[in-house]
């Protein structure tokens, strides 16, 4: 019993899922899309408040459990960083969910599939978060990629969107071939899938040995993959412009937060004494990361591309501050602040290309842009307060994302990344500033197509714009739960 | 009368404003008048703030503190010093009078949008001038960036969209470097746990920071410094963003943010980093009179009015830098003074030329000539700023420029020594005096010409916005006494700090 209160959360978000299927199957498709929204709503709610209700330690406590413990005979861990990690991907699918509704009326896409592929790509997210084995680590993994792969497929008379989820479905599962390969290489050298008896065989057997140099490369590239790390990063600007417009909002964001998650459980936590030495390749990884994600944006003219090629660049700046795990709790910290922010502002700039009317999913090419801010300026500012942050200019959320990433950066002795960190910086103001330019500079064009205003969609992008500029002024009581969530994987030495 | 928390009502004010500003959007009229009520309530504070500060005292004053980001030691922590507390009111001076001249009809269209541009680059520049926290300062230098942005993007000229965006990449650049130096510093500061950012704190351990560390983190703030300010070679971006801004985007531009580079090398990089200061001060020295000449030089052969005075703020900040390293007393009032004294006669020379162009439509000096003879007032005013920015006895450009380069003459601490390059640098007065006499007599002698005879002169807006400016400008000239007891205090501090890298403060 206490196994099943402690995945209490996973478990409601499941049910959901199912319940999404029954109802959708019972009502019509026009009741649908209207209950449907309201009981995923529920739902993730109950999902996100589970761990304040009902923790396993009896401990309730405002941000959840505190504690830490293995369940399911160890293959399940909750701690700080599980809730940490919960609370994230539980609000994103919460967004994801919002700013929906009168895109899939527009494009006919069946409610009740969008809102259970998302639910269940949720759990497995979650199941990420929760892993303390390589075994539970993989399913999490798949069950989190599956339901994306169909998420971006799910405008079948689409053929942007055919391609988007072909391309990402090959490429996913050869890096899901990989990575499994990498743990059976782990397994061999260790012979443990948990995390912990990983770690003191490891330590006991040294570390630089042909097979455990060969399973940490196959698995930094298995998870460099779904991270979209350069050079394993080419399914991610097709996969996102042919996906739907909020699926892709929400793919840019979940599956990366999840990859993130199970670099640091895997590589950095379980992996622990060999992170030092692979500190390098990491942060050799996070130059070439951001400085081609940023480079290749410049040059693009349609704007769900650039914001797709600008997260790539945002994953390299993740990975400068895992490279920096020699640095301590201060690292971890800075990931889980980076991930929690670019969530947050990633998923709303993808989401206000919703107001966009267009044919087919491809987003809006910079023209149609034109005079955004005075045919809507309420989604134009929310949009502005995006880019803004995604550029790291205070008084916002990305700037003090960036501050903290900097930060241990600099503490490990990468000086000459977090140079290369702020000059790309400089590189990404000029393409997401073009777009503030475009909205507010330019007049609209004639015959620009429709917006298409949707009151939820307003109040979920206005929600999180006030919070990104909030936490942006007040960052300290995230910053403050990133530190304890990253205390279990990165203790100070 | 005395107030509590004057420095935080000051930063909170602007904000403040925005609230009946967003109220009355849809109204032109009300959206001016909230702009000008709360940016005159704002000056008003400010001369407060000036009263409640104690002359003669070097240290901070009318300091406020607060935990900001307590896990990394991070603060809310304001305070003014004698370098900071005139800079103040001369921002809310300039501010309010950009508000009001752009309330007489110079702005068109979305008057709300613009005057919040205003008021939030206005919480950014009083910011700027009292945060006593790297993080707050860095926070408060970046809030300057967005409106100003917008200011020009949105209400500038022809070609604003590229001098925008050339603005914005020039200062983010420096700005992230600056991050990084920021960064660098916090670690530097102390084991985990006691690390900080508050300047006092950093001051009292700033002897255990180690030369090659010192040498890095001054590049990285110089390079913020030097592009804001900006320095030869990082000015590219300024004739541009000051051509394509709208008149009280210039004047914000030219009076305050300029001022942000010189404040920021003499409140933290000199005093931070001692050592540092010692090994760049000769590259810096040659770049300030490099842009004096230079400057002046291509000052001298613009053809258009406003890039005339725009190419003159590189010579005039140049001052300013040249007077901040050759670290006296002299060269440092001056400094500080000649920030002030550009602040106004700078500001007020891109209030005539805005004013002269909304009436006639010209900036290119060839199609101007004669408006002397129509605009008696324009002319009285005008003629008295040229005579001010070009160092005329009297008026307050001379006391900054002569105190500069007797700081220079004084100095020996560069190759070929200070008598070498303040001559040199001397060559920028005579021609600051070539090139603005000249553009003088080009725009308003010389034939009367018809098409200019129907013209206003100033009006009653046009006047209130520029007596203010000339009676400081006077002022200044004739008694600078009184402004430089209020400076020299605390730049004294400020140069021991810098000339001997092993003096400690003690943290109060």
């Amino acid at each position: 019993m206490n196994d099943l209160v402690a995945i209490a959360p996973e478990l409601i978000v499941t049910i959901t899922a199912g319940a999404v299927i029954v109802v959708d199957a019972v009502l019509s498709r026009r009741n649908a899309a209207r209950w449907l929204p309201l009981i995923v709503t529920v739902g993730l709610v109950v999902a996100l408040f589970a761990p304040m209700l009902w923790s396993p330690y009896g401990n309730v406590q405002p941000l959840g459990v505190r504690g830490s413990g293995a369940f399911f005979s160890g293959y399940v861990n909750v701690d700080t960083f599980t809730n940490f990690f919960r609370t994230v991907f539980i609000l994103l699918a919460l967004f994801a969910t919002l700013v929906a509704p009168t895109y899939l009326t527009r494009k006919q896409v069946p409610p009740g599939e969008y809102y259970a592929t998302l639910l269940f790509s949720t759990v497995g997210a979650m199941t990420v978060a929760l892993a303390t084995d390589l075994i539970t680590v993989f399913l999490g993994l798949e069950l989190m990629t599956i339901p994306v792969y169909v998420l971006a497929g799910i405008q079948r008379k689409d053929r942007f969107s055919n391609e988007a989820a072909l391309k990402y479905f090959l490429l996913g599962a050869f890096s899901s071939a990989l990575l499994v390969y990498g743990f059976a290489w782990l397994f061999g050298v260790t012979g443990s899938t948990r995390y912990s008896e990983i770690t003191t065989s490891l330590k006991a057997s040294g570390l630089a040995n042909g097979p455990t140099i060969i399973a940490l490369a196959l698995i930094t590239v298995g998870l460099g993959f779904k991270a979209a790390v350069v050079p394993f990063h080419q399914w991610t600007p097709d996969a996102y412009d042919g996906a739907p417009t909020p699926a892709t909002a929400f793919m840019s964001v979940a599956p990366k937060a999840a990859a993130f998650a199970a670099i640091l459980r895997v590589l950095v936590g379980g992996m622990g004494p060999l992170a030092v030495e692979w500190s390098s390749v990491f942060a050799v990884l996070a130059a070439i990361t951001m400085t081609a994600g940023n480079v290749v944006a410049l040059v693009q003219t349609n704007t769900k591309r650039m914001l797709a090629y600008s997260s790539i660049a945002h994953t390299g700046y993740i990975l400068a501050a895992v490279a920096a795990a020699a640095a301590g709790t201060s690292a971890g910290a800075a990931v889980l602040f980076y991930v929690f922010a670019y969530g947050l502002m990633n998923l709303g700039a993808f989401a206000c290309l919703l107001y966009i009317d267009l044919e087919g999913t491809r987003g809006a090419t910079l023209d149609e842009l034109n005079g955004f801010a005075k045919r809507e300026p309420f989604g134009a500012l929310a949009f502005a307060v995006f880019l803004i942050s995604l550029t790291g200019i205070p008084p916002t959320v990305g700037f003090v994302a960036k501050f903290l990433v900097i930060q241990p950066v600099l503490d490990a002795g990468f000086a000459w990344l977090a140079v290369i960190l702020a000059l790309n910086a400089v590189l990404a103001a000029f393409y997401y500033l073009r777009v503030v330019v475009r909205m507010y500079m330019y007049d609209a064009e004639r015959g620009a197509p429709a917006l298409i205003p949707s009151r939820l969609l307003s109040v979920s992008l206005g929600v999180s714009a006030l919070a990104v500029v909030l936490l942006g002024i007040i960052p300290n009581s995230l910053y403050q739960w990133a530190l304890d969530a990253a205390r279990p994987i990165l203790n100070n030495p | 009368m005395t107030i509590d928390h004057v420095l935080t009502l000051l930063l909170v004010i602007p904000l403040v404003g925005l609230v009946p500003l967003y109220v009355f959007r849809g109204d032109p009229r009300a959206a001016k008048q909230v702009a000008i009520v709360t940016t005159l309530v704002e000056l008003v504070l400010s001369l407060v703030m000036l009263a409640q500060f104690k002359v003669g005292e070097a240290d901070f004053q009318l300091v406020e503190k607060a935990d900001w980001l307590p896990s990394l030691g991070i603060r809310y922590f304001v305070g003014v010093d004698g370098i900071s507390v005139l800079l103040v009111p001369m921002t809310t001076l300039l501010t309010f009078i950009s508000v009001l001249y752009s309330s007489g009809g110079a702005i068109k269209e979305r008057i709300a949008s613009f005057m919040a541009a205003f008021l939030l680059l206005e919480v950014g520049m009083v910011g700027v001038f009292v945060s006593l926290d790297l993080f707050l300062f860095y926070v408060m230098f970046e809030l300057m960036l967005v409106p100003m942005y917008l200011i020009i993007g949105i209400w500038g000229g022809t070609r604003r969209i590229y001098s925008t965006l050339k603005f914005v990449i020039f200062t983010l650049a420096g700005s992230l470097v600056m991050l990084v130096g920021i960064v660098a510093v916090w670690l530097e500061s102390g084991p985990e746990g006691s690390r900080t950012l508050s300047l006092p704190e950093l001051l009292a351990i700033r002897n255990h920071f180690p030369t090659d560390f010192q040498f890095w983190v001054f590049l990285a703030f110089g390079l913020a410094f030097a592009i804001k300010l900006p320095m030869f070679p990082f000015h590219t971006w300024l004739p541009d963003a000051h051509v394509e801004a709208p008149t009280a985007g210039s004047i914000i531009l030219a009076g305050v943010l300029l001022k942000a580079g010189g404040y920021g090398f003499l409140r933290f990089a000199l005093p931070l980093f001692p050592i540092g200061t010692q090994i760049w001060l000769p590259v810096i020295i040659v770049l300030s009179v490099i842009a004096i000449l230079y400057g002046a030089a291509v000052s001298t052969v613009q053809k258009d009015l406003k890039k005339l005075v725009a190419y003159s703020s590189v010579a005039h900040m140049g001052f300013v830098t040249l007077g901040i390293f050759v670290l006296n007393v002299q060269g440092g009032v001056g400094a500080v003074l000649q920030m002030l004294n550009h602040g106004f006669v700078t500001g007020a020379l891109f209030l005539f030329v805005g004013i002269q162009y909304e009436k006639t439509h010209r900036r290119v000096i060839a199609d101007l000539g004669g408006l002397a003879n129509h605009w008696p007032l324009y002319t009285t005013f005008f003629g008295l700023f040229v005579l001010a920015s070009l160092g005329l006895p009297g008026l307050n450009g001379f006391v900054g420029e002569f105190l500069v380069l007797l700081g220079t003459f004084q100095f020996s601490g560069v190759p070929l020594g200070g008598l070498f390059w303040g001559p040199l640098a001397a060559i920028g007065v005579i021609l600051a005096a070539v090139y603005l006499l000249w553009m003088f007599g080009r725009v308003m002698y010389g034939p009367a010409r018809d098409h200019y005879k129907a013209l206003p002169d100033l009006s009653p807006i046009e006047v209130i916005c520029a007596v203010p400016l000339l009676v400081l400008t006077v002022l200044l000239g004739v008694v600078p006494q009184p402004a430089i007891a209020i400076i020299q205090p605390s730049l004294d501090r400020v140069l021991k700090l810098a000339l001997d890298p092993t003096w400690q403060v003690a943290v109060k």
